[in-house]
């Protein structure tokens, strides 16, 4: 039994539901306009005292989980599970709320409902539609709050200044400056830092954006609260409605309405749900000015969800967004990610090296330059000695020098790259995966011996100095830290910190049998290494 | 039965005239719009009645008149239905022209609509250097494209610098750039000590050029000793 609310109702929660595990499910139907809906925890003078009880997609939960996003779900473009018993004192409202990302008015919505879903069945819903609202660009649409006991109130309130106007009606603080770097752009070999919110500011406190990638570093003390796609982040919870998401048995009653058991795996599994890559707002036909790419927004959409390889949340085809007319609006958001740093990501797969000084990378590839650029033949090692170790090592050390003055991207047969900053640190890579770095960096071929190893020895690249290195893997890499022994196989080994001790382990049968009449038996890296040190795994054996 | 495959993966609504399924498959609908001339061996399923015609006349005639017999490989696609088409699990981009000129690289061509101006044009220039042609579809006019990039493109805006690209990167570039050849390497680097970037093309003018994270691999013309 549903009731039906309209604007301006309320109505005691306990007349709905004797449940206090909600779930709030809102859908928004407004064609050609993109929405992020989100959620604020206000306190009795109805001000956002806590920004941690801004729930929104970069900050998906409250620190104590009274409320949590779960993304696009159901039927419902966003959602929230809200369990009121956790709820603290000092929390006395939780308003949820929808900005517009882009162009357009909330008079643009056909429909739109809230509705409350307790113990899988739905007791109440607000529907609306864009008639209830003017020019708005940002919209209040209902309020679940505690007056003596939790009530809930159809609000269907515009704000015509669009979220930053929200934000400081609950006496948020926006930070001016709403150019992050792209938020996917950071799979570098830590947890990124939250990807920042398009459009606007994230709330105050949040990290620093320069982070975006960041280097090999394990995660400090205090991951942060996003735990956005960390591939690196052994310790890190996973992305929205992973295991962190209680389990079924800790939440009775609780389900969205098709009576899944338990949370069904919302969006996915990484960057975020709810989410799928939009068109862009802008939506001209034909070339918008020169000197647009570095307008807000190009660079969030040069590094979508929507294009990343399989692992990085690749949309679902349900997420589907409609193609707007004019070639430059598809292309728009492919568009050069113009980014601080001399290395910048452009998508998963690609990365800019802005010149000045030199270099290097692996040989062929360059799939463009704008400048005057020179290749070069590098001479690695010198003399008959460096020649004895490209051929020993294959191709993977056949480098090139890169000199001259424009920008180069670099990128091999769509393997997914990521920058690491060394900051004086070393780090071993296998010779396979390493695409490019700075000249400055001090390079040296070292090898792991072992009978047991095709060709007698392994031979990696050992990196170290000032300076960025970008290691290329197939497919999404699994960064371990290696706090007791680890093995690794050596065909999936992508790089480990310099200083372990590692040794050649040939006993373990673990890897598959490559070929008929192999023995099975596969070579197996032993890490052994104290806090801090970690070794980086690819998800394919060469 | 439940599950992803069966909550996220459904046909999607878009009733556009192409749409994407997922990053990786292209949706043609054909109710009540112009042929599609898609790649051949592109279709991985339709519904309804769609004939396909590997072999029209009008594209037999561009073929006729090439001698490498490399070059773009497309077929007819007519009729009724829902077309789902792929290349090997490239990424598809989705464009809708409107009066705006493209050139595609062949390799990158997925569909697109017959009612478009379109040819067939060898790159001039770099046969010559590399060994082998590279042939690029001209389209124009007002429809749907599909591409496909291996990885993720990038979009580069020619008005900045002078751009220049692989030739086995290159996705596609706006029509009315200035196109020329590049041979970065000197005559050393024919000789064992290339750098391995020996030919691009170059792009000047106001427009963009598509690049795509990976040169397909084919054989290289490479004089290494």
């Amino acid at each position: 039994m549903s009731q039906q609310f309209t604007k301006g109702q309320k109505s005691q929660l306990s007349q709905l539901t004797a449940g206090t595990d909600l779930y709030v499910g809102i859908q928004l139907n407004a064609p050609g306009t993109s929405w992020d809906i989100s959620c604020f925890g206000l306190d009795a003078d109805e001000k956002l005292s806590d920004d941690q009880y801004f729930i929104f997609y970069n900050q998906p939960k409250s620190p104590d989980g009274s409320v949590q996003q779960l993304g696009a779900q159901s039927g419902d473009n966003d959602s929230f599970r809200l369990i009121l018993d956790k709820v603290p004192a000092k929390i006395a409202k939780f308003s949820f709320c929808a900005a517009l990302e882009g162009a357009g008015t909330a008079a643009q919505i056909q429909s739109g409902y809230l509705r409350i879903v307790a113990g899988g069945q739905e007791v109440g819903r607000y529907a609306f539609t864009g008639a209830d609202f003017g020019p708005e660009r940002a919209i209040i649409i209902g309020d679940i709050y505690k007056k003596g006991v939790w009530r809930f109130g159809a609000v269907g309130q515009g704000f015509a200044g669009g979220l930053a106007d929200l934000i400081r009606s609950f006496g948020g603080a926006v930070e001016e400056d709403s150019a992050p770097p792209p938020p996917a752009a950071a799979p570098g070999f830590a947890p990124p830092p939250g990807g920042p919110a398009p459009g606007f500011a994230p709330p105050p406190g949040g990290p620093p954006p320069q982070q975006a990638a960041p280097g090999f570093a394990p995660p400090p003390g205090g991951p942060p609260p996003q735990q956005a796609p960390a591939f690196g982040a052994p310790q890190g919870a996973p992305a929205f409605g992973g295991p962190q998401g209680a389990p079924p048995q800790q939440q009775p009653g609780y389900g969205p309405p098709q009576g899944q058991p338990g949370y069904p795996p919302q969006g996915p599994p990484q960057g975020q749900p709810g989410y799928p890559p939009q068109g862009p707002p802008q939506g001209q036909p034909g070339y918008p000015p020169q000197g647009q790419p570095q307008q807000q927004g190009y660079p969030q959409q040069g590094v979508q969800p929507g294009y990343g390889p399989g692992g990085y949340g690749e949309p679902y085809p349900s997420q589907a967004q409609p193609t707007q007319p004019g070639a430059m609006s598809t292309l728009n958001k492919f568009r050069e990610v113009q980014g601080p740093g001399r290395w910048v990501q452009q998508n998963h797969k690609l990365v800019k090296v802005v010149l000045g000084p030199e270099a290097s990378a692996k040989k062929g590839a360059m799939v463009a330059y704008q400048g005057d650029i020179e290749f070069g033949h590098r001479s690695g090692g010198g003399g008959i000695r460096g020649r004895i170790e490209r051929n020993l090592t294959g191709q993977g050390l056949d480098f090139m020098t890169i000199r001259g003055v424009g920008e180069v991207f670099l990128a091999e047969d769509a393997a997914d790259l990521h920058i690491v900053e060394l900051n004086g640190q070393r780090l071993c890579i296998n010779a396979n995966n390493v695409l490019a770095m700075d000249a400055t960096l001090q390079t040296e071929i070292k090898r792991i011996e072992s009978p047991g190893i095709p060709g007698g020895g392994m031979f990696h690249l050992e990196v170290g100095g000032q300076g960025t290195v970008v290691v290329m893997t197939k497919g999404s890499p699994l960064t371990l830290m290696t706090q007791g022994p680890t093995f690794a196989d050596m065909n999936a080994v992508v790089a480990w910190t310099a200083g372990m001790r590692v040794s050649v382990s040939t006993t373990v049968r673990v890897s598959r049998e490559v070929y008929h009449g192999a023995s099975g038996e596969s070579v197996a890296l032993q890490f052994m290494g104290m806090q801090g040190h970690f070794v980086v795994v690819q998800p394919y054996e060469v | 039965m439940q599950g992803q495959l069966l909550q996220h993966y459904g046909q999607t609504p878009n009733h556009e005239r192409m749409s994407t399924h997922g990053a990786k498959i292209a949706k043609v609908m054909m109710q009540g719009g112009p042929d599609v001339l898609a790649r051949t061996g592109s279709m991985i399923a339709y519904e309804g009645l769609i004939d396909f015609n590997p072999n029209p006349p009008q594209i037999a005639n561009m073929v006729r008149s090439w001698a490498s017999g490399e070059g773009v490989p497309l077929m007819v696609c007519t009729g009724q239905g829902e077309l789902y088409l792929a290349d090997y699990g490239k990424e598809v981009v989705i464009l809708q022209l409107q009066n705006e000129a493209l050139s595609v690289n062949g390799k990158n061509i997925l569909a697109f609509d017959a009612s478009l101006q379109w040819n067939i044009e060898r790159v001039q220039g770099v046969s010559m250097l590399s060994g082998m042609g590279m042939f690029n579809v001209v389209l124009r006019g007002q429809g749907w494209v599909a591409l496909t990039s291996k990885g993720t493109p990038v979009v580069l805006n020619t008005q900045e610098a002078e751009t220049f690209v692989d030739t086995d990167a290159l996705v596609a570039y706006t029509e009315g750039l200035r196109v020329k050849t590049k041979r970065t390497a000197r005559l050393g680097g024919l000789f064992g000590r290339g750098s391995g970037e020996a030919f691009q093309l170059g792009f000047h003018g106001h427009g963009f050029v598509v690049v795509q994270p990976s040169e397909d691999a084919r054989p290289r013309f490479q004089a290494r000793g």
